[in-house]
């Protein structure tokens, strides 16, 4: 059995899965207003279109989809009202994932490089020469250097897990995700306060602050959605950013917080909550440890000591602390997905965690909640022992408290570039561009001038992929099978989902998971992927038939029923078995265990902070490139406060040269009071070198060229804000 | 009889729900093969910094008209008003003239360069007939545009034009009678324009308010 999709003919028609509607459903299960407006189908002339349910894949969230197919071509891509977690959506990065499909810049065949480096010069390879070529230097490189010698890198991919297996096969622990360029900080805070990883229940909250994210941009299903709707039924939204984003246009309050200075609003939050008794006492006595060091550690964070280094009115700050107290429990500091900021970061995210547990939003509605989540099943395998190997990951003791399972990237980079503790000398890549998201890309490229051998397997001829030695062509979402997928979201929308192939293959692009699978072959591994897609789906689903069969009848599995009031009187996954405002754990690591506030390094004269983000529809750096998303947007531009730039000459559109320490960019200036006067923002996404991106080669700049590769000094994530420019007109 | 009365689609908008994440104009340029640089649809900004009021994003397309100035300005009858409400372009008869492009006091129309022709939102018409709802409508996040019969007085369209807390855009001296409405308190409201018809049209005078 497979849980393939098949044609839905018959659906959906004048669906209204409206924010209300999708309340209600949160609570009574999937709801489908039917509301036929015009009686029965007139199809057009020619073959009547199929339709097919798949997930989007244009960025992380996996929002349900439904394809609809004619003569062969996917003509439209239209949101699956059966999704509760995307709500019935679709933004403008899924309408344009046709363009992923059907784009000229496609890899299209193998290809080896011949010329240097990144010069841009390849010949074709067939698919047998490729992998032969790969696998002889996958068991060179074992053999000099220890299979830790080869580095893996997967994306934020449903294949990506077959990459993973297949180093574990190989025998390499150094396997990094895309996330250490992003939100380990995050997680590594909210796990070590709370023992997991919380969701946000923003639909049924009543006061949000969000610090430094950006829902109504970036966007993340359904928080994003969830976010209006709470909204437009009374909830208050406060916005720090020192950028006047879409979501602080449309906040209740916004400031323009200084850079680097979130902690101190929060723990001066903290410090009004603790002094005029606003939380929850029974709900502390009960969950907390480590209140009366807390309560004493905050003394000295006064709204009035605060208001001098965030510039926040102290007055405001207080006001806010009484009326998140009034909204509690179903209030909250939203703990954002943004990448690591500051060298810190870990300890900042562990300031608004902090609040949230002393406004005893834990496990209730409008707070922070951790919904259930299917539990899928597997094919095991025995990986086999290579005694030679090191003892531990090349990037091991960089940080002081690394997700091993993660890894970081720029560790790692470090790690290779000085051959320190052992040499690594291959590297995989899968779908992940660390040129562009991995802060000081001079440094990635001098990474890869140390590898002998580097493979990447992606859609497009990326910026990582135009330095690799082998690049080996994928398919997009859309022509392939990928395994079953189980996701956490917020209120009542966990599910699952998955994918088959709407079209087939185009070119000779083939899926990762056979790529593994035949480089196995090569190696003698084969033990590790004796199976197909479709045996590994019948294993993850073999004790869910339920999910199995709404897959092929909704095109998704949705979890309903309560999410918040679930964990009552359960421990928490922490050492004291509590929520830990004080986690005796950092002490033993070294870390402070409680967050300590150390001001932000003070912007030089004649420099600007570089902040860097993206809008609704950029995905950092995989969607800049699709021709309809350019249309919205070709090139990314410098925002600079009118009063520097008049300083500087520099008037709106003209071009300017940013220059830091790691490198530099030009790209036109955006004058405007959108952002601080010591602040100086870009999106991610452009000032590509890659001439296989064809519509945005040669537009804008790029912020890994520019940004400092600093790390949280706990997860080791890249913390990208702490990079001071200078700006000059060219 | 629900069928017995001609249908007349409208759409009721609620700018202060828009994110303008542009999900609307994707996919009406996807659905409707809407060429490079052109546009069926957008999203009108309205930032406001200082707090003073509520930075608003205001979606919008063509708003099938009851009076329609680009009909009247079609010389070979090209546009034309449906029994349903929609006005629709013939592409056989349409000779690209560009009168109704400059007659629509929305800026909703525009000049296919690569079909030589003039084309609009038709409110997805051939999504209608399979029943289903215009691209914009369903694909939008925060449902920003609800879709209907005004008709139907069951219809959640109808609904909110009863209650009444709706305004419509209108024209300085010519009121076309658009079939969009907006959320009361938009502040959006005077960017229409009186439309420049061509010289050798002549409207009664009761056309111009």
């Amino acid at each position: 059995m497979s849980a393939s999709s098949k044609p839905t003919i018959s659906r959906r028609s004048f669906i209204k899965l409206s924010g209300a509607a999708a309340a209600a459903a949160a609570v009574g299960g999937p709801s489908r207003v039917l509301h036929a407006l015009v009686s029965g189908k007139e199809e057009g002339a020619g073959v009547a279109a199929r339709e097919m349910f798949s997930a989007c894949d244009m960025c992380f969230n996996k929002c349900g989809l439904i394809a609809r197919v004619q003569d062969g071509v996917i003509k439209k891509l239209d949101p699956n009202p059966n999704s509760l977690k995307s709500r019935g959506m679709l933004c403008a990065r899924g309408n344009a994932g046709i363009k992923q499909l059907y784009d000229p810049d496609r890899l299209k065949y193998p290809l080896l490089r011949k010329g240097g480096r990144g010069e841009g010069k390849w010949h074709r390879l067939t698919w047998d020469q490729a992998l032969d070529h790969a696998a002889e230097q996958m068991q060179r490189i074992g053999e000099a250097y220890t299979r830790c010698g080869f580095l893996f890198m997967a994306g934020t991919d449903m294949q990506s897990t077959f990459v993973h297996r297949f180093a574990e096969a190989y025998g390499s622990y150094n396997v990094i995700s895309h996330e250490s360029n992003c939100l380990l900080s995050r997680n590594r805070a909210f796990l070590d306060t709370f023992g997991v990883v919380p969701t946000p229940d923003v639909l049924h909250s009543k006061y949000i602050i969000m610090p430094g994210a950006n829902r109504f941009e970036a966007l993340v299903t359904p928080d994003s959605m969830d976010l209006m709707t709470a909204m437009q039924g009374g909830c208050k939204l406060v916005v720090l950013d020192p950028r006047f984003t879409k979501t602080a246009a449309l906040a209740d309050e916004w400031y323009a917080i200084k850079p680097g200075t979130d902690m101190a609003f929060f723990l001066a939050i903290a410090q009004v909550l603790i002094s005029e008794n606003l939380y929850d006492e029974k709900f502390v006595a009960e969950k907390i440890n480590g209140l009366d060091e807390f309560k004493a550690h905050v003394v000295q964070y006064t709204p009035e000591w605060a208001e001098k280094e965030t510039e926040i009115p102290a007055r405001d700050i207080r006001r806010m602390a009484r009326e998140l107290a009034a909204a509690a429990p179903a209030a909250m500091i939203y703990p954002g997905r943004r990448s690591s900021d500051y060298t810190d970061s870990t300890q900042i995210r562990r300031s608004f965690a902090i609040v949230n547990a002393l406004l005893g939003n834990w496990d209730r509605e409008g707070g922070l909640i951790v919904p259930k989540k299917i539990k899928t099943g597997s094919i095991y395998h025995d990986a086999p022992f290579y005694e030679d190997n090191p003892e531990d990951r090349v990037d091991a003791g960089r940080a002081q408290m690394m997700f091993d399972e993660e890894g970081s990237f720029k560790h790692t980079r470090d790690a290779v570039i000085e051959g320190r503790p052992y040499p690594v000398k291959g590297w995989f890549t899968y779908k992940t561009n660390p040129m562009q998201t991995g802060a000081n890309r001079n440094k990635t490229i001098q990474m890869i001038d140390n590898l002998d051998f580097m493979m990447s397997v992606d859609i497009v001829m990326s910026d990582t992929a135009w330095m690799a030695d082998l690049v080996l062509p994928a398919p997009s979402y859309l022509e392939r099978k990928d395994p079953i997928s189980a996701f956490l979201a917020s209120s009542s929308c966990s599910g699952v989902i998955t994918r088959d192939p709407i079209v087939p293959a185009m070119f000779e692009s083939k899926p990762v998971f056979w790529v593994v699978k035949e480089l196995a072959k090569r190696l003698d591994l084969t033990e590790s992927f004796n199976f197909t897609i479709d045996d590994f789906r019948k294993a993850q689903l073999e004790k869910l038939p339920e999910v199995a069969s709404a897959l092929k009848n909704e095109g998704v599995y949705n979890i309903t029923g309560p999410s918040y009031g679930i964990h009552e009187g359960k421990p928490f996954k922490t050492k004291s078995k509590k929520i830990e405002i004080y986690n005796s754990r950092y002490v033993e690591n070294g870390v402070d265990p409680m967050p300590v506030y150390h001001p932000p390094q003070p912007v030089p004269r004649d420099h600007f902070r570089m902040v860097v983000g993206r809008n609704a529809f950029i995905t950092q750096s995989a969607s800049t490139n699709n021709s309809l998303l350019w249309e919205l947007q070709n090139e990314n531009s410098l925002w600079i406060h009118p009063k520097p730039a008049s300083t500087l000459g520099i008037n709106h559109g003209d071009r300017v040269e940013v220059v830091s320490p790691a490198g530099r960019g030009s790209l036109k200036a955006r004058v405007t009071e959108e952002t601080r006067p010591d602040t100086v923002y870009m999106d991610t996404g452009f000032g590509v070198i890659s001439k296989g991106l064809s519509n945005i080669f040669g537009k804008g700049a790029c912020i890994a060229e520019i940004l400092e590769d600093h790390a949280d000094s706990v997860s080791g994530n890249m913390a990208m804000h702490e990079t001071f420019v200078r700006v000059q007109r060219i | 009889m629900k069928q017995s009365r001609p249908k007349k689609y409208g759409i009721v908008i609620d700018g202060s729900k828009c994110i303008d994440c542009k999900a609307c104009m994707i996919a009406c340029k996807v659905e409707n093969n809407v060429p490079e640089g052109m546009w069926r649809n957008w999203i009108r900004p309205l930032q406001n910094m200082s707090g003073k009021y509520k930075s608003e994003f205001q979606p919008g397309q063509c708003m099938q008209c009851d009076d329609p100035s680009c009909v009247a300005a079609c010389p070979v009858g090209a546009t034309y008003k449906q029994a349903d409400g929609l006005v629709v372009i013939d592409p056989k008869k349409c000779i690209g003239c560009g009168n109704c492009v400059s007659a629509c006091p929305y800026g909703a129309r525009y000049r296919n360069p690569e079909k030589k022709i003039a084309d609009k939102c038709d409110f997805c018409q051939h999504r209608l007939k399979r029943g289903e709802e215009p691209a914009c409508v369903i694909t939008c996040p925060t449902k920003s545009r609800i879709f209907g019969d005004l008709n139907d007085p069951t219809s959640e369209v109808s609904r909110l034009v009863s209650e009444g807390k709706l305004v419509r855009i209108i024209a300085p001296h010519i009121n076309t009678r658009p079939n969009i409405y907006y959320r009361e308190g938009t502040r959006l409201l005077d960017w229409a324009v009186t439309p420049t018809l061509p010289g050798n049209i002549h409207m009664p005078a009761e056309f111009w308010e």
